[in-house]
């Protein structure tokens, strides 16, 4: 073997390598940290409603932070889908040439925006708006839908939450739509045009289907990336409160795993408090492996349908 | 083969090769630094850190020390003295006897004294409103629930309440700050001691958390009616409206050295950890602010830098606390100081 080849494999394996050992590192110190709080609580904690950090009556658990994780980013991707396709339809579709340029590199820039100054502005511009104009409105139109209960007192709460992440996913599933909708062969989008079909019909009926696998696969990385934001969120979810563990109103304060972890683990006092935390972790990390498995498997069973498209992720 | 250059490709690889040099040389450790004199490296407290930053400089010229402070909050300060990475430690809640059990020899200072101050946001009202202990408590347990309730009223008779709903505004993050409001809120309320109790944090009954001083400031600006507690040195600097506190003896202290230095009055005799309780003091002491508190600072008996660290103590409780009163940090009264004192000739290597 030549050297040049020998020194490429050796560098490149290598890498491969420690990358690797590094994630299987991390698996071991996060399950080896949890593990005091694991033997204290045992697969209970992962239900348990409670969250006492008060010496002497100390009481651990995620359900709250469960639920909090599963309504703000489930929701926050349901109201960043249709808004990401939209805009991808627009920006490849319907767009004049001369916006093209500005307003894709606009949405890009949203994406570089630093989490810590969206949650800035979440708390002193998105959170009294949405307290004074929006969440009494909501109320008084859709009060009897529980979701829509009680307006937050303060602009901190889980609807605040969803915002702000729909802000944080909008431009990462965007982009990565406007390439797939960039890649559908011209003759096939000329050929339904041809055959008569509406703009919409044409966007239905051959680009959708073209980029379907790709479409999922770039919301669930929209949905990992809700998962596991922690200090946009910290700034504006309130925190859960005794009256607000698990509570379906929205506008109520809450808590994610991830909010959870950044605001507590600094100064956190007591060993068993400390790796109950690290088991708040290690939940959201297998709740993240399992959306990222669930990511792999839905483009693998649909690009072995057509076997085209969905490469392109 | 595929047909790249064997330059892009040697490049490549140099590239490559790199990277994992310096990932494999950030591993085994960073150049150590030139040195330039003694560091002494202390982590914990973020209450006491806008002092001990400005206690840098002048630690600098006086002895020649680089003295380095990051403020990560008092548990992880404790922590951090624990497994040695740091030469001090600070906290604001005294350690409790298991910590002293994990810290292996080591001892506790009070070094600073300060206090926090409940802040509000009501539109239309003045600064200094009266509030006392017991009400606080039922408001921040979410029994009462506004402005105009008879239980504030009834400390307030001249001024004209709104109806306005209270919002309450707490830390989400652990602090000092915390545990110096919730240790009154224990010593004032039985059934705030009995159902919600003490800490750097605790389990709120109701209300909204926010991220650190400045998030719980944030907070009740933005919200009519908002409640909600800070050092009081952010309350000042900040100017925001905070209540004059009813103490033991009835009358409404303001959160001002003055009041902090009657409460320290109260309680000048450490106990064998050093630590000091003059939280709510008894009603001998008029002037009195109920939520004053004393920070620590935590040191091992042994440790190889022991006559630049007491060096540093000693500076630090007698020349450095003359940096103080600007802040709101009352200098330590003279009996504290003697035994702070006593226990920095304690450090030996």
């Amino acid at each position: 073997m030549r050297f040049g080849d020998l020194s490429l494999q050796v560098v490149a394996g290598a890498a491969a390598a420690g990358t690797t050992i590094l994630v299987g590192l991390i698996v071991w110190k996060v399950v080896d940290g949890a593990l005091p709080s694991i033997r204290h609580y045992g697969l209970k904690f992962v239900w348990t409603n409670a969250w006492i950090p008060v010496t002497g009556h100390e009481l651990y658990g995620a359900a709250s932070f469960l639920f909090g994780t599963a309504v703000t980013s489930l929701i926050a991707l349901a109201l960043a889908a249709p808004l990401s396709l939209g805009i991808a339809i627009y920006l490849t579709e319907l767009a004049p040439n001369f916006l093209r340029g500005p307003v894709t590199a606009l949405i890009e820039t949203l994406a570089a925006v630093p989490s810590v100054v969206i949650g800035l502005w979440g708390i002193l511009v998105l959170g009294p708006v949405l307290r004074t104009d929006v969440e009494p409105k909501l109320h008084s139109a859709f009060g009897f839908i529980p979701l829509f209960g009680e307006p937050s007192s303060t602009g901190s709460s889980m609807f605040t939450a969803i915002i702000v992440l729909t802000f944080m996913i909008l431009p990462i599933v965007s982009s990565i739509t406007r390439e797939l909708f960039l890649g559908v062969p011209h003759d096939q989008k000329e050929g339904a045009l041809a055959l008569g079909s509406t703009h919409w019909e044409m966007v239905h009926g051959v680009m959708f289907p073209y980029a379907r696998g790709g479409i999922a696969a770039a919301l669930i990385l929209g949905l990992g990336r809700a998962l596991g934001e922690a200090i946009a969120v910290t700034q504006v979810i309130g925190g859960v409160t005794g009256s607000s563990g698990i509570q379906w109103n929205l506008f109520a304060t809450g808590d994610t795993l991830a909010s959870k972890i950044a605001a507590s683990y600094q100064g956190a006092t007591t060993n068993l408090q400390i790796s109950s935390l690290i088991y708040l972790g290690l939940i959201l990390l297998v709740f993240s492996l399992f959306v990222n498995f669930l990511a792999q498997v839905i483009v693998r069973r649909v690009a072995r349908k057509q076997g085209f498209g969905a490469a392109r992720v | 083969m595929p047909k790249y250059g064997k330059l892009t490709r040697i490049g490549l690889l140099a590239a490559v090769a790199a990277v994992l040099a310096i990932l494999a040389a950030g591993t085994a450790g960073a150049a150590p630094a030139k040195k330039t004199g003694t560091t002494i490296a202390g982590a914990g407290s973020t209450f006491v850190q806008p002092l001990v930053q400005q206690w840098i400089s002048p630690v600098g010229s006086a002895y020649g020390y680089e003295l380095q402070y990051s403020g990560v909050g008092s548990g992880a300060g404790i922590a951090a003295i624990t497994a040695r990475t740091v030469d001090f430690g600070a906290s604001d809640a005294p350690m409790t006897p298991d910590q002293f059990t994990a810290c292996k020899g080591c001892v506790q200072i009070p070094w600073a004294l300060s206090a926090t101050a409940v802040i509000y946001n009501l539109p239309g009202t003045k600064n200094l409103l009266h509030i006392n202990g017991a009400t606080l408590a039922k408001i921040f347990m979410g029994q009462i629930t506004q402005w105009d309730d008879p239980a504030i009223a009834k400390l307030n008779k001249n001024v004209n309440l709104p109806s306005t709903k209270i919002a309450t505004v707490h830390r989400s993050d652990n602090s000092g700050t915390t545990f110096n409001f919730t240790d009154y809120l224990s010593s004032a309320s039985a059934s705030w001691k009995s159902q919600i109790g003490n800490g750097v944090a605790v389990s709120w009954p109701n209300g909204t958390g926010q991220r650190g001083s400045a998030g719980v400031a944030a907070g009740v600006a933005q919200t009519p009616g908002g409640i909600g507690y800070v050092d009081v040195a952010y309350a000042l600097h900040n100017h925001l409206s905070y209540f004059a506190v009813q103490n033991r003896s009835g009358k409404f202290a303001t959160p001002g050295l003055k009041g902090i230095l009657a409460a320290a009055s109260s309680d000048q005799k450490p106990d064998a950890s050093n630590a000091l309780s003059i939280v709510n003091p008894p009603k001998k002491f008029p002037l009195a602010y109920p939520i004053s508190t004393y920070t620590y600072v935590i040191v091992p008996t042994s440790t190889p830098k022991a006559a630049d660290i007491r060096k540093f103590l000693f500076w630090a409780v007698t020349k450095g606390q003359t940096y103080g009163p600007k802040l709101l940090f009352q200098p330590i009264p003279k009996p504290v100081l003697i035994v702070a004192e006593k226990t920095i000739k304690k450090i030996g290597s």
